[in-house]
């Protein structure tokens, strides 16, 4: 225990009167209808929870249907196609609706608090990824009800899935639904990195970073980079089933294995993105319980860094039975038991900090001992499938099934359980009961372990996944008997949890029940709607603990930022490394903007799924106008500076590196750079499963139209250096002219490159639906094309703004951001030239 | 005195679990039963992996044990580098070691083998026997090898993906559009052995099984099977053989011998004499041919076969009967 | 809604299972019939599929609907609507009925004698 007394905290008491009253009245939260306009995360998060758990409870009831239909041989309870339709849902909500949001919702609802922000920095994003999110999925959900639910597996293997075999529009709405719902993830993980970056309170240097913060940046990073290949591969299979671009179909030059590859190339980081969280849950739980700091905070720290790198890595091991190279599968089968060290590493880590303290077998120290024991059990299984010729029997078998409950039951929703009865005294007024919990914990355990152990046995026994009957007679019926039963313990269970929220959940961020753990981490400060009163220094990694004034000291105003200094809502943003205060960032309140704006986009995805394209185009131009309009208020420019305590002068909302839309556009850069590379993949990989390439009698697109575009493009970069060149100098109306027709002609080259582009494809005599060939030419072509159309929106913005003298001098970071990707996109455009045009002719 | 409950529990849990770890290493379909080398090998690592799972479990719940009794420890950094480092660090070298040696095993490639060339279908399996890459024998779903041969399996589908498998004699490959893979199956004990689609592939992916009998007396076989069907012996077979013309089914079905020369269906040349109907989903007799003649879209929704349900009851057992007789 | 009835009625059909500790053999035994047993004769029907083209309660998967269904069979008075309903009738039917009935759509059974007999036994537990 260090530092009782900080002697000079930066703000004196007394506070002025009204300090606080100022502070509440900006942060107040809408009421009644207008709660749809809330942007706030901590809000946003709680929305977010409750419609995961909402989801798991959906998934959750199909399973039991399944389970019952499978508790006894040929039975009749749902039919093929209906049970089709469920194991589909069941895996795709669970994975998609409930495991990833969850774990995301958390992170935007424990982050703000636990870096002692006001808010995270885009609250409007985390709004509209959220109601995307829950307006997709609910539609995504009504599939079920109208029979035109998805039906050829979560995984969506083509041809399948592809228009030939499943004619109907059920995969359109896997694709198009699933689609969607991942760029709300991709939303909420900019969020997520810019957030932990750039918003932790002051001192808070990353090696004082609470490990939840760690994992929730990887984990964000790990979508930034794993997302996107399953964005791609939605949109090529929706292509080829809207219009016939056969990137899967053997015969035109396509292959089934790429999608596969894309698949799961996202899918399976995707597992590790929903358990790393996870894990960064019990790194909170164990040493609060424990009463320890954290043993072993750099191991684990660089543990989760590890997996993450590891888990891509890792992706061809879904893929063994598909007739790969030995050696490729031995590679992959060694990186694939790797994995498993830094899982070790966070696993005895824990043991370290329970053995250095002494725990209580309160609820979320139950669900931590029942995660040990289920997800070694889900890890030791996993090691036996990464070896290949077990796996060879294995996969695809209940025994792969058991595998992966165990691993996510044991590896996500059991934290999350113990996330929940931890954290729900941060967010309500009461705690939940730690009765009903421990029964809870004791019915989950015992239903989990009854359900998913003899699914080992069943698989091993011959029994395939996926199958909605099963004979008499080949030993299957005992375990899958067993299987069901367990399955509705497990409901016993959750049925239970609802009860205990029913009884104990009561809702409030200004009273709730307190740092009832007496846990060291800023997360348990007194809050209010505004998070903290005043911003702390921090100076270790457990606050609360080392500093015993800590939370009197904040509530009391004398840390930095005690009231409102621009008299909007703000934060300080604070350096990535080493947190020191770099300036104030003023946040927007609540507005229609992003809910309207995520409804209409959820329409216009949900309306191309049943083919009606113009409503589809209708509300997708509503979506993209809300989205302007949010935009056209989004950079306030910056203020005159203000002091926040201690002497400490600082700037409001400067523009250029260190500002928060400049991180955010960089991580949205590498997320359409990932994709843009998920294409080349694309073609690569279609290059080598084809042995003409391009195929005999496709055109070759004449050099000439590419050189033209390739200088169109250069162009283009120009313009947008020229014209931040004239943005910065002084401020006349000539170079106001000169900037406005810089912005234009550096979107106008660039659309004419890509014009260009497509123009000699055409002219080639190339057409998308001929050869796998054209159709991958015309993909990477449209992807260009729909990138230069966000920048044209871009631009048009900053040209309005220009007009309406909404952009100049130093009020110029939306420039900056538009100029920031019209370089991507000039990159982006001449690899993709260089690519497509130079490679097949340098290999010939 | 009756036990307490709860350790009449633990009794009926052991008891349970133990049945069912046992029910495990038997049956029709089931990997732990091998038959053959391949399956055999995987067993091996199977249950090496198994043993070495259950000492690395209880070592991990001993470690918690200790944890929760344990106060002011101070093994910390010692306990992380010696549990999550070197400890999985030894076993999982081992086990990678020990796994490419026995299943190099499983690789190895015989210079001369049977090649029998299965197409996934959905939902059936077509069964090519090759010679010098060209079919000399085509049937459906129930296979026969030899014992205690090698037999190549040259794998392809026709729709969407499946995957080959038959858990007793070793592990599942997939059937790929646009490729061809190959897998080497050996039976070393005569009998039956059942195979079922591992891949999703639609509508009736659970009825999509099949047999595979390896029998001391293959030549025998495939020189009776090589043969074109038997003719009609009985009126009622000849009616039969009649109906199966009137009717249409040539359009789909192969008969040898007959006009009946369709592709999209099962070759029925030898039906009468496979021990299963509709891809491993019936017992083969005069009763299932008639009902699933009558009803197979009842029986099977979704497939292509579909219910000839205006046959008058005569009609429909001469059909059967007729099927029934081409053994 | 039928999923929810069916729902139910596998939740009685697992619960019976497990009441009778997983004994496939256990039929009730509402008629007895000389010689003939009607557990076995369950068992039998099961493997040459009956049910592929008739409703046989007590019977897994037989849910066909090409003949009639044996629901209540034992309550009825003729066989196909021409013989009586007799335990020896019944098991000269199930083997070989179109020896009786020649209009009849029902194929001639793989079964024996003392098979038969079993199950008639058993299609005679059906109330």
């Amino acid at each position: 225990m260090s530092d009782t007394t900080a002697p000079d905290l930066p703000n004196p008491l007394p506070r002025p009167p009204g300090e606080l009253e100022e502070l509440e009245r900006v942060w107040r939260r809408p009421r009644g209808i207008r709660r749809l306009t809330e942007v706030n995360n901590s809000q946003i998060g709680l929305y977010y929870i409750g419609t995961a758990v909402m989801f798991f409870l959906f998934a959750g009831v199909l399973a039991l249907l399944m389970r019952a239909q499978l508790a006894l041989p040929e039975n009749a309870l749902v039919d093929h196609d209906l049970y089709n339709q469920l194991f589909t849902m069941h895996g795709t909500v669970m994975m998609f609706l409930f495991a990833v949001p969850a774990v995301e919702a958390m992170g935007v609802l424990l982050l703000p608090s636990m870096v002692a922000a006001r808010d995270l920095p885009f609250p409007r994003l985390s709004a509209y990824a959220f109601w995307a999110y829950f307006i997709g999925g609910t539609i995504f959900l009504v599939s079920l009800f109208l029979d035109v639910a998805p039906r050829a597996g979560w995984f969506m293997y083509p041809p399948l899935s592809s228009a030939e075999y499943t004619p109907d529009v059920s995969s359109d709405f896997w694709l198009l639904g699933i689609g969607f719902i991942e760029i709300s993830a991709i939303a909420g993980a900019i969020e997520i990195i810019v957030g932990v970056l750039r918003t932790r309170a002051p001192g808070m240097s990353l090696d004082k970073m609470p490990v939840f913060a760690w994992v929730m940046l990887v984990f964000a990073g790990m979508i930034v980079f794993a997302f996107p290949a399953m964005i791609a591969g939605t949109a090529l299979l929706e292509l080829e089933r809207a219009f016939d671009w056969p990137f899967f179909i053997a015969e035109r030059g396509g292959d089934p294995l790429l999608w596969q590859h894309l698949f799961w190339f996202f899918g399976h980081p995707e597992v590790y993105i929903i358990f790393l969280p996870a894990a960064g849950f019990l790194s909170m739980i164990v040493p609060t319980l424990a009463r320890r700091p954290l043993i072993g905070y750099r191991a684990i720290v660089l543990a989760v860094i590890g997996t993450g790198f590891l888990s891509f890595g890792l992706w061809v091991h879904h893929m063994f039975t598909t007739g790969l190279p030995a050696i490729s599968m031995s590679f992959f089968s060694a990186a694939s038991m790797a994995v498993a060290i830094p899982s070790g590493i966070q696993i005895f880590a824990w043991i370290a900090t329970i053995a250095a303290g002494r725990m209580q077998l309160t609820t979320p120290a139950l669900f931590v001992l029942g995660f040990l024991f289920i997800f070694t059990i889900g890890g030791l299984s996993g090691v036996m499938v990464a070896m290949v010729p077990f796996d060879w029997q294995a996969h695809d078998t209940y025994f792969i099934v058991a595998h992966l409950h165990y691993v996510l039951i044991g590896g996500m929703v059991f934290p999350l359980f113990a996330a929940i009865y931890y954290w729900v005294p941060m967010i309500s007024r009461r705690r939940l009961s730690e009765r009903i919990g421990k029964v809870v914990a004791v019915l989950l355990f015992l239903g989990v372990n009854l359900a998913f152990f003899p699914m080992h046995v069943s698989g091993l026994m011959g029994m395939p996944r996926r199958v909605y009957t099963y004979p008499d007679g080949l030993g299957w019926e005992v375990t899958n008997l067993l299987s069901t039963i367990g399955a509705f313990v497990i409901a016993a269970g959750v049925a239970l949890f609802l009860f205990d929220l029913a009884r104990n959940l009561r809702l409030s961020t200004t009273r709730n029940a307190g740092n009832v753990w007496d846990a060291g981490t800023l997360e348990w400060l007194p809050t209010g709607t505004y998070q903290t009163r005043s911003i702390p220094i921090v100076t270790s990694r457990d606050p609360l603990w080392d500093q015993p004034n800590l939370a009197a000291d904040v509530e009391a105003g004398r840390y930095y930022l005690p009231g409102t200094a621009t008299g909007r809502r703000e934060t300080i943003v604070t350096s990535s490394v080493d947190a020191r205060p770099q300036y104030v960032l003023t946040l927007p309140g609540p507005g229609w903007t992003p809910f309207f704006s995520a409804a209409f986009t959820a329409a216009a995805f949900m309306l191309l799924t049943v083919k009606a394209v113009i409503p589809a185009i209708l509300c997708g131009a509503i979506a993209i106008g809300g989205i302007i309009a949010w935009m056209w208020r989004a950079d306030i420019g910056p203020r005159a500076p203000v002091d926040i305590g201690g002497g400490l002068r600082l700037p409001v909302n400067i523009t250029g590196r260190n500002a928060h839309a400049t991180a955010g556009t960089v991580v949205l850069i590498l997320c359409a750079g990932t994709l843009f590379g998920c294409l080349l993949f694309a073609y690569f990989f279609l290059w080598t499963v084809n042995a003409d390439w391009p195929p005999a009698g496709a055109g070759a697109p004449s050099p000439s139209w590419a050189a033209i575009a390739a200088v169109l493009l250069l162009a283009a970069s120009l313009a947008w250096r020229a014209g931040r060149g004239v943005l910065t100098s002084h401020d006349q109306p000539r170079p106001r002219l000169m900037f406005r027709l810089l912005v234009l002609g550096a979107a106008a080259a660039a659309t004419a490159a890509v014009v260009a582009d497509g123009v000699s494809l055409w002219q080639a005599g190339l057409r998308p639906a001929d050869s796998a060939y054209g159709a991958i030419l015309y993909a990477i072509t449209a992807y260009q094309a729909f990138l230069t159309g966000a920048l044209i929106i871009m631009a048009g913005i900053v040209f309005a703004r220009s007009l309406a003298g909404r952009i100049g001098g130093p009020w110029r970071l939306s420039f900056e951001v538009t100029a920031l990707f019209g370089h991507y996109v000039v990159v982006q455009g001449l690899v993709a030239l260089a690519v497509t045009r130079l490679f097949p002719g340098v290999a010939s | 005195m009756s036990p307490p409950i709860s350790s009449r529990c633990a009794r009926a849990a052991a008891v349970v679990g133990a049945a069912a770890a046992l029910a495990a290493c038997d049956g029709p379909q089931a990997a732990l039963d091998p038959a053959g080398p391949d399956a055999e090998a995987i067993s091996t690592i199977a249950w090496v992996m198994f043993g070495g799972a259950a000492i690395v479990f209880i070592v991990v719940l001993v470690a918690v044990a200790w944890a929760l009794r344990a106060r002011r420890a101070r093994e910390g950094r010692g306990l992380i580098i010696a549990g999550g480092v070197v400890f999985p660090l030894v076993v999982l070298t081992a086990l990678l070691v020990f796994g490419l040696t026995v299943s190099s095993r499983i690789n190895a490639e015989p210079d001369d083998a049977l090649t029998i060339r299965v197409t996934g279908k959905q939902w059936w399996w077509q069964v090519d026997y090759l010679d010098a890459g060209e079919p000399v024998l085509t049937t459906a779903n129930d296979i026969v090898v030899p014992v205690g041969a090698p037999v190549r399996f040259v794998l392809t589908t026709d729709d969407v993906i499946h995957s080959f498998w038959v858990p007793s004699l070793g592990g599942k490959l997939d059937m790929i559009p646009g490729r061809i893979n190959e897998t080497v199956l050996q039976a070393d004990v005569a009998g039956a052995y059942r195979g079922q689609c591992a891949e999703f592939c639609g509508d009736q992916h659970a009825l999509m099984a099949f047999t595979v009998a390896a029998t001391d007396d293959f030549a025998a076989w495939l020189a009776a099977q090589q043969r074109p069907a038997a003719e009609p012996v009985t009126d009622l077979e000849a009616r039969g053989a009649a109906l199966f013309l009137e009717n249409g089914c040539g359009a789909c079905h192969t008969i040898r011998g007959t006009d009946a020369d369709g592709t999209i269906g099962p070759d029925l040349t030898h039906v009468g004499g496979r021990p299963t109907i509709a891809a491993g989903t019936l017992p083969n007799n005069q009763g299932t041919l008639a009902g699933w003649i009558a009803d197979a879209q009842a029986i099977k929704p979704g497939a292509r076969m579909p219910s000839f349900d205006r046959l008058a009851g005569p009609e429909l057992r001469a059909l059967a009967a007729y099927l029934a007789s081409l053994e | 809604m039928t999923v929810a009835r069916r729902l139910v009625s596998t939740g009685v059909a697992a619960s019976l299972l497990l009441a009778a500790g997983c004994d496939r053999d256990a039929a009730p035994q509402t008629r007895i019939v000389a010689d003939g047993d009607p557990g076995h004769g369950r068992q039998l029907i099961a493997e040459v599929a009956c049910g592929v083209c008739h409703i046989i309660p007590g019977v897994r998967g037989a849910a066909g609907t090409v003949g009639p269904s044996l629901a209540g069979f034992a309550e009825r008075n003729l066989i196909a609507g021409v013989l009586p309903n007799t335990p020896s009738e019944l098991a000269r039917w199930v083997r070989d009925a179109p020896s009786l009935v020649p209009e009849t759509a029902m194929p001639p059974m793989p079964l024996s004698e003392d098979e038969a007999v079993n199950v008639a036994a058993y299609l005679l537990t059906l109330r």
